[in-house]
């Protein structure tokens, strides 16, 4: 056999494009970039955004939203600046805090009360700082913080409660909370090795 | 309760909440408003963000089903998308944080925008380089501009409304309205409509030239005698009261806030016991970013 034909056998496919570079693509249009980076990163975007909402048809529709969004503000992504996973879930989690809070409003509609959902019970806190971790950096980096701080992170990010909800769920005052949410996320961001 | 203490933080210390979009609505506010000034915040943001992004790149991918990818790209047509902003141009600072998502709009879930364009001629003179976008923020920009053309009308409107039951004094009184009129006749008046919590909605009215604003509450809940709605400014200092309004008997009802409008505070709603309180006690059921 010829050299070159066994050299390009050998040769995996072409790589496939790096998101950062999809997601620059995306920014000018290109509509087959934008496809590839929705079906690398549509699970992704989508396991999130389900953890968080937990219904499928409502799950279904943000995660539409959070990719329609992507698609038209494609150009602040600033590939210096970061890369596309972290844009994209900063903006899938975002939107699915956004849906979760809306809902609870419009359940709650009791201004006159002026109370907040405090429905769920405690348990799921639990549940919630459970959260079974794939990552090994990110699981290793959730044990250097202390049992408290990971339930506040845990309740904040993946059960998109705010401050004053977490406060009034752990029944701790808003001052701890804000504490715990604080010197954690400085304990992940130093365990992860993430640089200002 | 105890806002007061609140108050006092150090704006730096709610960058890890917010980059978990943990903070209330009106720290939040007050966030995106020192974020916005700040290259050394945004860098702050932009690390706390990766490491919220680690939490959730941690959780157990799902496959969404097919058909959510065939229906988003039928949406893509009338989806239309930012340009890059000129890379020779330094306009970075328009936009408050421009590798960041939009700032979210408050209190909604921002609906699609249509991709009309309201007021083309005034979107050319728009100071944003980006084309619209499907969201809150840009309708608020493109009512802003459009408000320019009809600020004259909404002014009569104003006055024809608001002259039905007036008395001489109080904060609804002639002097009140007088102000309103000058403040919808104000050459630089903005208007900014959201929804509130609990339905109906609230538009802001504002010039910065005059220093004042005013809101005009639109299908609000009455709330008994117990209770009212308090308006706040919002600033990086925290809240402060600009009075209270209620909405008895009718569903609409205007108020000038007290205090000054600077530009770039926000204004904020909450359900207060009678009488108002000096800091605000629930969270709000709306807030306006200007």
């Amino acid at each position: 056999m010829l050299d070159p034909v066994v050299d390009v056998a050998e040769q995996p496919e072409e790589p496939p494009r790096a998101l950062e570079d999809l997601l620059v693509a995306t920014a000018a249009g290109d509509r087959e970039a934008f496809g590839e980076l929705y079906d690398a990163t549509s699970a992704r975007v989508f396991g999130l955004v389900r953890r968080l909402l937990v219904d499928a048809a409502q799950a279904e529709e943000v995660t539409q939203d959070v990719f329609l969004e992507a698609w038209q503000t494609a150009a602040r992504f600033d590939p210096e600046r970061g890369s596309a996973i972290p844009w994209l879930l900063t903006l899938a989690h975002r939107r699915a805090v956004d849906r979760v809070r809306a809902s609870q409003s419009s359940r709650e509609r009791d201004l006159k009360a002026g109370i907040r959902d405090l429905e769920v019970p405690v348990d799921e806190v639990a549940e919630a700082a459970e959260i079974a971790i794939e990552h090994e950096k990110v699981a290793g980096a959730l044990t250097t913080l202390s049992p408290a701080q990971r339930e506040c992170i845990s309740l904040a990010y993946y059960g998109g409660c705010t401050q004053s909800e977490i406060a009034t769920r752990l029944d701790v005052p808003l001052g701890t909370v804000k504490t715990r949410l604080r010197d954690g996320m400085i304990r992940l961001r130093e365990a992860l090795g993430v640089t200002t | 309760m105890n806002r007061a203490d609140d108050a006092g933080d150090d704006v730096r210390d709610l960058a890890p909440a917010y980059a978990l979009d943990a903070l209330d609505e009106f720290d939040r506010a007050r966030f995106e408003r020192a974020l916005a000034a700040s290259p050394e915040l945004q860098a702050e943001v932009a690390a706390f963000r990766e490491v919220a992004s680690g939490l959730g790149d941690a959780v157990e991918p799902v496959s969404p089903p097919a058909s959510l990818k065939a229906s988003l790209f039928d949406r893509l047509d009338s989806a239309p998308q930012e340009r890059r902003a000129d890379a020779a141009a330094p306009v970075e600072a328009i936009d408050s944080a421009p590798a960041e998502p939009a700032p979210v709009a408050p209190v909604s879930d921002a609906p699609v925008a249509p991709a009309t364009s309201e007021a083309p001629e005034a979107a050319q003179a728009s100071e944003v380089q980006a084309a619209p976008v499907a969201d809150l923020a840009a309708r608020r920009r493109r009512r802003r501009l459009a408000i320019a053309w009809s600020s004259a009308a909404a002014a009569v409107l104003l006055i024809a409304g608001a002259f039905i039951g007036a008395n001489w004094f109080g904060p609804n009184g002639w002097a009140a309205q007088r102000e309103m009129a000058a403040l919808a006749a104000a050459s630089d008046a903005q208007q900014t409509t959201t929804p509130v919590a609990g339905g109906g909605e609230v538009t802001l009215v504002s010039s910065v030239e005059q220093g004042r604003s005013a809101i005009l509450a639109d299908g609000l809940s009455e709330l008994g005698d117990e209770q009212t709605y308090e308006l706040w400014y919002i600033d990086e200092a925290g809240a402060s009261s600009a009075g209270t309004f209620d909405v008895a008997g009718s569903d609409e009802a205007w108020r000038i806030l007290e205090g000054d409008f600077a530009p770039g505070v926000a204004v904020g709603i909450t359900v207060e016991p009678a009488g108002g309180s000096p800091q605000p006690t629930t969270e709000p059921v709306a807030v306006i970013q200007t």
